[in-house]
């Protein structure tokens, strides 16, 4: 399957409001009730502000000029009152939609990471960490600006809008209707404009994106850098990406920013329109100057919220196109799912491979029809030239992929059919390139094994000893406690291995797969681990990839892993005869 | 600007940022008042042209083309001035990760990884978004602000002073209230960047190790990560929130106050008469049109405060000492190279210890020794990429910091034990160094037996690989990266286990071919396997940081125990070798 995050799709999409929020509705649905009253305190607290500035004006025009001081004063008290209710309104819309924003962000952040925990291998290998970090964090923090920054003056302004419109048709629906006609011209030209500005955040957000990666990239492999005397690889490659983020960023950013200037002008428009047919409909007797006066004033009453709106507006379409980014994401599904119908055999076999075919997305085939039967019990030892197959036979093994053709069969089922959970407790692989967590050694030889995870320090102690780990462990001047920092780089490759070695091994796997664990381990120690090796349960199968000899020499098995296909070698010889000249594709 | 503010790395001074775009800035804000002048004067022409109607019955149709040239100037202004803003803004954030990106490219490997790519990441693009937005939206806005708030305060003052006092008694209110939450908002919005970084690196390792993950069914644990780092960002979102959501009404209602007061006090004075009832009126409408910009500067100051925490983080990095300018020696090595009295702290344990060793010119050394041994760290301190606490490492009997690192590092090639593969062309991985040329590359993929390989991919060279290079074996990328080394044609070869992951046929052929395409190069190799070794000039025998033996093969074998021990347990396969 291909999971290669492809950015231009969304293109194509045409936005609509509606179908923006049916996206975003199920991040928002948790908070309905909360949405609710914030609402509510949106829309006292935008009606409060428009109360309070009639009563001034009532005092001004009425109490004041009569000379009544008491009824100014009691207007005064209820001024006051109503400024009491809008500092509780005004905190309350701020907090209650902050807090929103806040919530979503949380979740949309923990749906992207849990859906990134779902997808398999693949999905890793045809992305780059840095985008998806930016799709993480920079993209979601987009939406977040829009929920807790723009959301609630988006609703009150509309809210204000829509009572100026219905006030003014009221008043007088055609100079209403005629004062309102420019709003309809922008409303097609939102309608028409905004695809292209959210296609042009969308670029910038890739832009980002882009950069992030090539940080990333680079910033990790910053010793090569160094060694190659290539600083100016950063400098230059950075300043590349650099410049396309501008150039992305200015086009964006012109986009976002053409709405207030439009918006403006409309707003002019409007009043213009209004100056001009007022006076005609006074000068043919329809209309009074005060009227046009007041009239003037809620015109206002209109645009300016219109104006904010303007803003807003670009907001809102560059967290549409953060929102497409994430989304992609989010619709992702794993192409390794459990299948319940999986085929029974019986068979007395740990493991089996069924004319197992299998290519990467877009390659050629890789392996080419493998059949192999692994026993209970014994060793087995894949060898062969680099790039033969070694290792994507042992990634189907612990169903990293899924083969495209043919069938693996673990304990005799496919071994599709088997939970996540039942698989990995069953297998245990050590990969070629050891990983390490930050933290320490007991965080990370514990890490996912739920059966230790709970042991107190000295029943850990006791299994580490049971297992024959003690001398490895040693190894470490803190032992257990050995700090384990960022990029684990204060440790040796063969550290990391053996770490991963005792990692393994407690798991208690049936099935220890090892692609080559013990490469950069030295020979003496290796003959530690070859002895817990050989302590495993008697049940225990070992699938070992090695190029060293003295690894391999005392598997049961060996099997010759050349051009996508496996040979049983026989003997050791007959294996070193095939590794020195037998006929080789690499 | 206050210079002693611009000197503490801590309190980095945000405005001093944007001293170079004075000019545009300058303009920016000039339009922006232009355009805010005009908006102002199109109430006049509503009213002039009511007077006039008044006075003449007629539609003045000069008021209408007032009007329609007022509206098209703002238009174009307003216009003109979103340019400026956009342009402002990108142009501060790319110069800005420019300087960022140049000093971290300068600096030493050992700060890239104190400092860690993650926090650098976030360095580069998150912060310095921060910073962007601040000049894309702060700036205009406050200026105007300001404008408006002088405005009409001064207007206040000239209509009634003692009102305008009575109005001007906030102002105080308003800047303790900014003073307070700031000064809070401040430490948590550097704390909210902390959590980011946090978020980051589990995101970087969930994404790095998600084989691992895969394979141990590990995923409770990272989303328990993640989940505390996310829960605490939105924790500290929900404090920030609070401030915010404190503070804005405090000054809306401190502003309301105070139009309340002028209320009842001016209508005291009008029914007293000592103010006219016009005075009053405009009194009061002034005072809501200063309403408004202090609400914008409240806004403002959430985006003020959050750059501030990030330009403070990004200055961090830009103040922090340049790695040490290296000398100006610039001649062809000859190929000598010693080291004497190296000492070296890993932390809190010593990882070598008192090493002096001396490679001649043309010779061939392995360096064997168990895990943590410091082997890797004998050849990082012989490039350079760390540096010793005490001791000293020669070239040629010259010190180290006496070369050019430019010169040094074209003559030196490393292959390192990690796979690191860029994504881009395997020509452009193995040409890395860009003064490869092409008879240099060709003899180094062919040494490298690497001809095979690139023969079966149908773009041959030019095919890409990908990010961590999981399109390669990982002894294809080892033989990639070895390639990578003798692209440059070295003088000094250094090898950190490159055999471990190539097979024994292949590791023998490319070992021939070496010798026999780089003729009279110094070999320095650290490696685990004794039988590949045997005949070189010198092996060396490192455990735990110290110098445990020097010698040839058969002389280690009977003076050194450990290496016979070693040797022995090698020995049962190596008759099939």
């Amino acid at each position: 399957m291909n999971y290669t995050l492809n950015t231009t799709s969304s293109q194509t999409q045409k936005t609509s409001i509606a179908d923006a929020m049916k996206k975003l509705w199920p991040l928002i649905a948790p908070e309905k009730a909360i949405l609710f009253v914030a609402l509510g305190a949106v829309v006292v607290n935008a009606a409060l502000n428009l109360l309070a500035p009639l009563l001034i004006a009532h005092v001004i025009n009425v109490f004041v000029p009569a000379k009544n001081y008491h009824g100014l004063l009691v207007y005064a008290g209820y001024i006051l009152i109503m400024y009491l209710f809008a500092l509780v309104t005004s905190y309350l819309q701020t907090w209650l939609m902050g807090g929103v924003g806040q919530r979503v962000l949380f979740r949309l952040r923990g749906s992207v990471f849990t859906k990134l925990q779902e997808l398999p291998v693949a999905f890793f290998n045809q992305n780059k960490a840095g985008d998806l970090i930016s799709r993480i964090n920079n993209d979601t923090d987009k939406i977040n600006q829009f929920f807790s920054q723009s959301l609630i003056q988006f609703i009150g302004s509309i809210f204000l809008m829509a009572g100026a419109a219905i006030f003014l048709l009221s008043l007088n629906i055609r100079l209403g209707a005629a004062a309102l006609a420019p709003s309809v011209l922008l409303l097609i030209f939102t309608q028409a404009i905004s695809p292209w500005v959210k296609r042009k955040n969308l670029v910038s957000m890739q832009s980002l994106g882009g950069m992030s990666s090539e940080i990333q990239e680079s910033l990790n492999n910053f010793k090569v850098i160094i060694a190659f005397n290539r600083r100016d690889y950063f400098k230059n490659r950075f300043q590349e990406v650099n410049e396309n983020n501008y150039s992305a960023s200015i086009t964006a950013g012109l986009a976002n920013n053409i709405f207030t200037p439009i918006y403006g002008l409309c707003s002019n428009l409007g009043q213009l329109i209004v100056l001009a047919y007022g006076i005609y409909l006074i000068s043919v007797g329809n209309f009074t100057i005060g009227l046009l006066i007041s009239f003037i004033a809620y015109v206002n009453n209109f645009y300016n919220p219109l104006r904010q709106l303007a803003a807003l507006w670009a907001n809102f379409q560059a967290a549409l196109a953060s929102w497409d980014r994430v989304h992609e994401i989010l619709v992702l599904e794993s192409d390794l799912q459990t299948e319940i119908t999986g085929t029974k055999r019986q068979s007395g076999d740990v493991l089996d491979f069924v004319d197992v075919h299998f290519k990467y997305p877009d390659g050629k085939e890789v392996l080419h029809g493998i059949n192999l039967k692994l026993q209970r019990g014994k060793t087995y030892a894949l060898v062969g030239p680099t790039g033969g197959g070694k290792t994507t036979t042992a990634s189907l093994m612990a169903r990293l992929y899924d083969p495209t053709g043919g069938q693996v069969l673990l304990d005799g089922s496919d071994i599709r059919s088997y939970e996540e959970n039942e698989r990995t407790k069953k297998i245990g692989f050590i990969l070629q390139e050891p990983f390490l967590f930050s933290g320490t050694i007991r965080d990370n030889i514990l890490y996912g094994n739920d059966e230790l995870e709970h042991y107190s320090k000295e029943q850990l102690e006791r299994a580490i000893l049971d297992n024959g780990l003690e001398k490895l462990l040693a190894r470490f001047d803190k032992g257990l406690d050995t700090p384990i920092t960022g990029s684990g780089d204060a440790l040796s490759l063969g550290q990391k291995q053996l770490i991963a070695f005792i990692r393994a091994v407690l798991r208690k796997p049936e099935l220890l797969i090892l692609d080559e664990a013990t490469a950069n381990i030295d020979t003496v120690t290796e003959v530690l681990l070859e002895d817990i090796l050989k302590k495993l349960p008697a049940a225990t199968t070992r699938v070992i990839i090695a190029h060293r000899l003295n690894t391999i020499a005392e598997a049961d098995e060996i099997y010759f892993v050349n051009s996508g296909t496996v040979t049983q070698a026989g003997s050791m010889e007959h294996a070193v005869d095939m590794l020195l000249h037998g006929k080789r594709e690499s | 600007m206050d210079k002693k503010i611009e000197n503490k790395p801590t309190q980095a001074n945000l405005f001093a940022v944007l001293n170079p775009y004075r000019t545009i800035l300058f303009v920016l804000i000039f339009l922006a008042l232009l355009s805010n002048g005009l908006t102002l004067w199109v109430p006049l022409i509503i009213a002039h042209g009511i007077d006039g109607f008044l006075k003449s019955h007629a539609l003045l149709g000069s008021v209408v083309w007032e009007f329609a040239i007022a509206a098209a100037l703002i238009f174009i202004f307003t216009y003109l001035q979103s340019i400026a803003q956009t342009f402002a803004s990108e142009r501060v954030a790319r110069d800005l990760r420019k300087k960022l990106s140049e000093k971290i490219a300068g600096h030493s490997y050992a700060f890239v990884e104190k400092a860690t790519p993650g926090k650098l990441l976030t360095n580069l693009t998150s912060d310095i978004d921060s910073v962007k937005t601040f000049v894309a939206q702060a700036i205009v806005n406050i200026a105007s602000s300001v404008f408006i708030i002088i405005g009409a305060s001064f207007l206040l003052l000239t209509l009634n002073w003692k009102l305008g006092l009575v109005v001007l008694a906030i102002i105080p209110i308003i800047g303790g209230t900014f003073f307070f939450v700031l000064g809070k908002v401040r430490k948590l919005f550097l704390r909210t960047r902390e959590v980011i970084d946090r978020l980051n690196k589990v995101i970087n390792e969930s994404i790095l190790g998600a084989a691992l993950i895969r394979v141990l069914n590990s995923r409770k644990p990272e989303d328990q990560k993640f989940g505390s780092a996310n829960a605490e960002a939105r924790d500290l979102g929900l404090q920030i929130l609070k401030l915010f959501a404190s503070m804005i009404p405090v000054i809306t209602f401190s502003t309301n106050l105070a139009v309340l007061a002028i209320l009842t006090l001016g209508g005291h004075f009008v029914i007293q008469g000592s103010m006219s009832l016009g005075n009053y009126a405009a009194f009061n409408s002034y005072l809501i049109i200063l309403i408004f910009p202090i609400l914008i500067i409240g806004f403002m100051s959430n985006i003020i405060a959050q750059a501030q925490a990030s330009y403070g983080r990004v200055a961090e990095v830009l103040d922090a000492v340049d790695a040490p300018e290296t000398g100006t020696l610039n001649v062809p090595l000859k190929g000598g190279v010693s080291v004497s009295g190296i000492n070296l702290q890993y932390g809190q344990k010593p990882a070598l210890k008192d090493i002096s060793l001396s490679f001649t010119p043309g010779s061939k050394t392995a360096v064997i020794g168990p895990t943590a041994a410091g082997k890797t760290q004998l050849l990082y301190l012989l490039i350079g990429l760390i540096e010793p606490d005490s001791g000293s490492v020669e070239y040629d009997g010259q010190n180290i910091h006496n070369y050019s690192r430019v010169s040094l590092h074209k003559q030196v090639g490393f292959v390192f034990q990690d796979s690191i593969i860029f994504n881009m062309s395997l020509r452009e991985n193995i040409g890395f160094n860009t003064e490869a040329s092409k008879g240099n590359m060709d003899k180094a993929v062919a040494t490298a037996e690497l001809d095979d390989f690139i023969h079966t991919l149908p773009e041959g060279l030019d095919t890409i690989v990908s990010e961590r290079g999981a399109s390669l074996s990982g002894g294809q990328k080892q033989r990639v990266m070895l390639a990578r080394a003798l692209a440059l044609n070295p003088k000094i070869l250094l090898l950190d286990d490159f055999t471990a992951r190539v097979d024994t046929s292949t590791e023998r052929k490319i070992l021939e071919n070496i010798s026999k395409n780089y003729p009279g190069l110094t070999l320095i190799s650290v490696t685990q396997k004794i039988a590949a070794v045997e005949h070189y000039d010198q092996i060396v025998l490192l455990m735990e940081g110290e110098l445990i033996a020097t010698g040839t093969h058969d002389a280690l074998l009977t003076s050194s125990p450990e290496y016979a021990q070693i040797f022995e347990s090698q020995k049962s396969t190596s008759n099939y070798e």
